[in-house]
């Protein structure tokens, strides 16, 4: 998942990128109003952490301008004002939560989680499809209730593709929103990865989570057993 | 007397009294002292007309031809009489109007006087009598003295003036009521513009425009003026006052989360939860500081009325965003006719604060009652709100805690954080209550707030 951070203090702005990056996001960074306008309408994000009381052009503009150009990915306010006026502003422009500084890292982390799950139409942190379960909250996968070891990469993966059951991906989304930083890799390496989860999720072959379309790319085909 | 027209109209009506009585008493004083002159030439008139008539009889009297120049003295009870008398005061000669009636001796003037006087006949019918007394030399030399009196009836004078003064307070009365009204129609005209000042005031207090017109009389002009600037000063004053708190509040709370951020790179040694609790309360002290005076808006100048409906809808569809995972039934039932009297930063804070903390403890279910406050008319901004959750409700005795005015920010309730403080705050600023207890209906928490019209 790419995240686009927009904060004009960039002690916070770097900690948060940092505890992102921990988490298993890929992020990106602005520190005023003008280029975070910029990266939130023209790169690949999946979700948007915006600071309301920006230098240049104010969070909220950056929201109202965001939404009016049809982009839908969930928006997460920081604010330090904390005045319900603010809020209410702040989510009739098109944000989804807000967070109120000075604020624990686990909070952002945890609403982060919930936005980006629920944009992908799951109600609970529990992602369940068949007898494929993913535990948003713990990183956690297991099959018939038996964990699964996976590798970071491979989570980010099954992450995005679990969140988005039933939707089409292609490599270059993968690539895009997965790596930090380089786009340029090698897109055989998403197939490596591809194949290693198949077989760690379904070695005998039985259930065939994830469907390959030729030229256009991945999908987690397992019916929800939850919808939100 | 609180009005500028009611006092006009009283004044000129006891000014137009003053005068028209003045001029009435000058009048009729005139006119009586016209008419009485008049009256006394005529009776001098009949009295010389009486004594060139007089004829020496025998025995030392005067006589009359029976028919007289005036036909009145031969008519009875004309309103004319005469008579003339000698020195023992004997009638020698009476006109024949005079038949039956007694007309008073009165007092006798000197020789060769006249006396007017006003005299009554027995039965009160005032008259004006002319009394002469004369020697009148008899062809035998002798001179002998008569008294010659004439007597009119002042009836018909008297029902004369009556009938004059009557038309003069007729016509008087007419003028001062087509006066008083002009006045009040002037009135109305010259005040038109100062009640045009009072609706776009009330305008103003509405919501419904922003300033005073620029279209007043020249006189007016610079109140309206100095009206506007002092609005428009007290709008900047508070958007200044605003902004001051929201760039404090950024100013302040950014570096808060930056240490924290900060911190939580630092794992969970002593360090770090202690320095945590210091920013935990330096956050809450600003939280509260800094939102807390948005409450004293309740004295600005000019308090549009709020449609509370709008405001709760705006903050249950917010809300409905962030509980979107917990997603309770959030049941409003606001009377579409409340008005909030005050800020709306202030109501939202109210209301927000007590539904989030609703959706917070709920477990599946909240609602949000609004209603005017009894006794408060339409758009004094008197209301009654209520909150109520199907969750674990507030102990009473941090109930308690809380409503004591003045308890510190730390002892307030927790779990309810410092939302219930703040809104305990703002309802008291706006002269309210906050009253907790528990919801008969879903079984929670029940917190009202009841804010009183405001009829500055």
């Amino acid at each position: 998942m790419r995240l686009l951070v927009i904060e004009d203090d960039t002690t916070l702005l770097e900690s948060l990128a940092v505890q992102l990056g921990e988490a298993g996001y890929a992020v990106e960074k602005a520190a005023d109003g003008r280029e975070g306008l910029y990266q939130a309408l023209e790169f690949p994000i999946d979700l948007a952490i915006i600071d309301l009381g920006l230098p240049e052009v104010s969070g909220l503009d950056i929201i109202r301008e965001v939404r009016r150009q049809g982009k839908s990915y969930p928006i997460l306010i920081l604010t330090a004002r904390d005045r319900w006026q603010d809020k209410v502003d702040g989510l009739e422009a098109g944000a989804d939560d807000y967070v109120v500084k000075p604020f624990h890292f686990e909070e952002v982390g945890a609403r982060v989680h919930a936005l980006l799950r629920r944009s992908g139409g799951w109600a609970s942190s529990m992602l369940e499809a068949g007898p494929v379960a993913l535990d948003l909250s713990r990183q956690e996968l297991r099959v018939n209730n038996a964990p699964i070891e996976l590798t970071s990469f491979e989570y980010k993966i099954i992450e995005y593709l679990m969140v988005r059951a039933g939707q089409v991906i292609s490599k270059t989304e993968l690539t895009e929103r997965l790596y930090d930083q380089d786009f340029e890799r090698d897109s055989n390496v998403i197939e490596v990865f591809i194949g290693r989860l198949r077989k760690k999720i379904d070695p005998d072959n039985s259930i065939n989570p994830i469907e390959t379309l030729r030229g256009r790319g991945y999908r987690f085909a397992l019916e929800r057993n939850q919808t939100g | 007397m609180s009005s500028l027209s009611a006092r006009l109209l009283v004044s000129v009506s006891v000014l137009l009294l003053l005068f028209f009585g003045v001029t009435i008493f000058v009048l009729e004083t005139a006119f009586r002292e016209a008419g009485e002159q008049a009256q006394e030439d005529i009776l001098d008139g009949h009295l010389m007309a009486l004594l060139a008539a007089a004829e020496p009889a025998e025995e030392g009297r005067l006589g009359m031809p029976p028919d007289l120049f005036e036909p009145r003295f031969g008519n009875i009870g004309s309103g004319l009489y005469a008579e003339i008398r000698d020195a023992e005061g004997a009638i020698v000669w009476r006109s024949r109007s005079a038949l039956g009636l007694e007309i008073p001796v009165g007092t006798v003037p000197e020789d060769g006087n006249h006396l007017f006087l006003e005299e009554a006949l027995e039965d009160e019918t005032p008259l004006l009598t002319l009394a002469l007394a004369v020697q009148w030399e008899f062809p035998d030399g002798e001179l002998r003295p008569f008294v010659f009196k004439v007597a009119e009836s002042l009836d018909s004078f008297n029902a004369q003036l009556g009938r004059f003064r009557g038309q003069l307070f007729g016509w008087f009365a007419l003028v001062a009521l087509i006066m008083l009204l002009s006045i009040s129609v002037l009135m109305r005209r010259l005040l038109q513009p100062l009640r045009r000042i009072e609706t776009e005031i009330g305008e103003i207090e509405e919501g419904r425009r922003a300033a005073l017109s620029d279209y007043f009389p020249s006189e007016l002009k610079g109140v309206a003026r100095n009206m506007n600037l002092l609005i428009e000063s007290e709008r900047a004053r508070s958007d200044r006052y605003r902004l001051t708190l929201d760039n404090l509040a950024h100013s302040l709370k950014t570096p808060l989360a930056a240490l924290r951020a900060l911190l939580d790179d630092r794992g969970n040694g002593e360090f770090v939860v202690r320095s945590n609790e210091q920013i935990n309360r330096m956050d809450e002290i600003v939280r509260y500081q800094l939102r807390k005076p948005a409450a004293s808006a309740a004295g600005t100048l000019v308090l549009a009325p709020i449609e509370v409906g709008r405001e709760i809808q705006r903050l249950v569809t917010g809300l409905h965003k962030v509980y979107r995972d917990k997603n309770p039934r959030i049941d409003v039932d606001i009377d579409s006719k409340v008005r909030f009297r005050g800020d709306t930063g202030d109501f939202l804070e109210l209301a927000g604060n007590l539904l989030d903390n609703a959706c917070k403890w709920c477990d599946s279910r909240v609602a949000i009652a609004i209603s005017s406050l009894a006794g408060s008319n339409k758009g004094e901004g008197g209301l009654v709100l209520t909150v109520i959750d199907d969750g674990p409700g507030i102990p009473a005795e941090a109930a308690d805690a809380l409503l004591q005015r003045g308890t510190r920010l730390d002892e307030s309730t927790p779990g309810h954080g410092i939302g219930l403080a703040i809104v305990r705050d703002i309802a008291n600023s706006y002269g309210g209550t906050l009253t907790i207890t528990r919801s008969q209906a879903l079984g929670g928490a029940e917190i009202t707030v009841a804010i009183p019209p405001n009829r500055s």
